[in-house]
């Protein structure tokens, strides 16, 4: 058990023997008073010397090429950030371009569909106008038709009737004709007229 | 419970910078180390293992980020590799959101490897600070060496907690600045610049009076600026590593004030939970401490270009108005 201080003493680390060959209480007591701040050129002199050397070293050696490293690595950066920024311009560009061709070409393909519509319904117009005026053009050679034949048929109705009329008034006028014959001459004249 | 118990005596005990175990430089060195100690800082081992792990991890990231040969394709633009790929956002990052509107295109192409440098090497020597290699080296030597050694470390610790080296960097950036106010400006433009620029050397004469009052105080700012670079990385990282350091040794006041185990155990266990938040926190103000560096030097850069835009602008307004 270490003995206890007494009030007011001052706690010392060499108390006895014992703590002497102590390495905690010889590092504890080393050295009597610290100087804190002491005149020595010699840590000065070092500190200059190693670090202008130090510094040369580096100077020459390892900023050069740590400096170079950064600058590159920036200039690669800032060149590909402008390269991409440069190959986005001319997407855009290239797209606007794009855009404006798509553009015109649809405006080119509708001008051309109304265009072709118009053509269509032109034709289409011209082709039933057409077709219109061929049927009323048939439709007018067919009644021209109709009426020549018309014609024809009642001219040759005329004549035929006329020579029956002539038949039978000659038939007529050469016996007198009972009930029997006036019958049998018509259907004589008729079959005549069959005939022809 | 050891190594919660393995901060010290004294917090700062910790944090400051030790003298690397055997390693003795000539006396001679004495006169400008402006020093009679002929101890090496162990910080001297741990800013020379940075630098040349920074250079190594580097030189790995190049390999992963650089264009690959044309064979690969488009791949050879993809970034190989978890640390590649860190590296990259970082410097992406840096460059493209913080250095650009500050600095402007072509100042950011010439100082981008100064700057990235810088970033990266107070990050790896930040994050070497974090990781309790002077502890381990203390606890195994008295594991398999029975002696008195009391101060037993040949690698580790914080750096950056080391005044001289934050102002070592500090003095390196005050140069750079000054150089490039020579090469924008020349002497005379940056002659005028410490008095006040030119709207206030070729304005009213009755504002000459105050030029002499501008110059001191903006000759002063040429050292204050570095300096306070300087000191905000330094109080910054002696800050975190300091209260991390109390807080581990809470255990130990236990232990030295002869409370129970229990109460030591759970005393450290609170206190060692505390620790490693501290811990994370630590390790975001690695990068931030970092960053700041290199972000303020590159606005103190960019103070003293010749500032064309706002100067077209002002000519554009005057002609509008004649």
């Amino acid at each position: 058990m270490p003995p206890r201080l007494r009030a007011g003493e001052a706690p010392s680390l060499l108390c006895g023997e014992a703590h002497d060959r102590d390495p905690i209480v010889m590092l504890a007591s080393a050295g009597g008073e610290p100087e804190l701040i002491k005149l020595d050129s010699l840590p000065a002199i070092t500190a200059i010397v190693v670090f202008l050397v130090a510094f040369s070293f580096l100077a020459v050696v390892v900023w050069p090429k740590i400096v170079k490293g950064l600058d590159e690595r920036n200039a690669k950066i800032v060149g590909e950030i402008k390269a991409a920024e440069a190959a986005q311009a001319k997407a855009k560009a290239a797209q606007a371009e794009f855009e404006k061709r798509l553009e015109e070409a649809r405006a080119e393909a509708d001008r051309m569909v109304r265009a072709a519509r118009g053509e269509a319904e032109r034709q289409a117009e011209e082709l039933r106008s057409r077709a219109a005026k061929e049927l009323e053009d048939m439709k007018a050679r067919a009644t021209q038709e109709l009426e020549g034949a018309k014609r024809a048929a009642l001219s040759e109705i005329h004549a035929a009737a006329a020579t029956l009329a002539t038949s039978v008034a000659a038939k007529i006028l050469k016996r007198e004709i009972q009930a029997g014959d006036q019958k049998r001459l018509v259907e004589e004249s008729l079959s005549e007229l069959g005939a022809r | 419970m050891t190594f919660l118990l393995a901060s010290g005596d004294n917090p700062l005990g910790h944090v400051v910078d030790k003298p690397m175990y055997g390693v003795q430089a000539p006396e001679s060195w004495s006169l400008w180390r402006l020093t009679q100690d002929t101890g090496v800082p162990v910080s001297c081992a741990v800013i020379i293992f940075s630098g040349l792990l920074v250079c190594f991890l580097l030189w790995r990231a190049a390999r992963a980020i650089e264009t690959g040969p044309a064979s690969q394709g488009v791949d050879r633009y993809i970034t190989k590799g978890r640390l590649g790929q860190f590296v990259e956002s970082i410097v992406v990052g840096l460059r493209d959101q913080m250095l650009v509107p500050v600095m402007g295109e072509k100042d950011t192409r010439r100082y981008l490897p100064f700057l990235l440098s810088l970033f990266f090497f107070l990050l790896v020597v930040n994050l070497f600070g974090l990781m309790p290699f002077a502890d381990i080296q203390f606890m195994l030597r008295h594991a398999f060496v029975n002696d008195d050694v009391q101060e037993f470390i040949l690698f580790g610790g914080t750096a950056t907690a080391n005044l001289m080296v934050t102002g070592g960097l500090a003095i390196i950036c005050f140069f750079v600045i000054q150089m490039h106010a020579f090469r924008e400006l020349g002497f005379g433009g940056w002659l005028e610049h410490l008095c006040g620029g030119r709207d206030l050397v070729h304005g009213p004469k009755g504002l000459y009076l105050v030029i002499p009052i501008i110059f001191v105080v903006e000759f002063l700012g040429l050292f204050i600026k570095p300096a306070a670079l300087a000191i905000r990385l330094f109080a910054n990282m002696v800050g975190g590593h300091t209260l991390m350091a109390t807080l581990l040794m809470f255990g130990l006041m236990a232990a030295k004030a002869g409370l129970g185990s229990l109460a030591i155990g759970g005393i450290s266990v609170a206190s060692g939970s505390f620790a490693l938040i501290i811990f994370f926190l630590e390790i975001f103000v690695a990068f931030l401490q970092a960053f700041i560096f290199m972000f303020l030097t590159a606005v103190f850069i960019s103070t003293m270009s010749h500032h064309d835009e706002e100067h077209a602008e002002e000519h554009a307004h005057a002609e509008a108005h004649h």
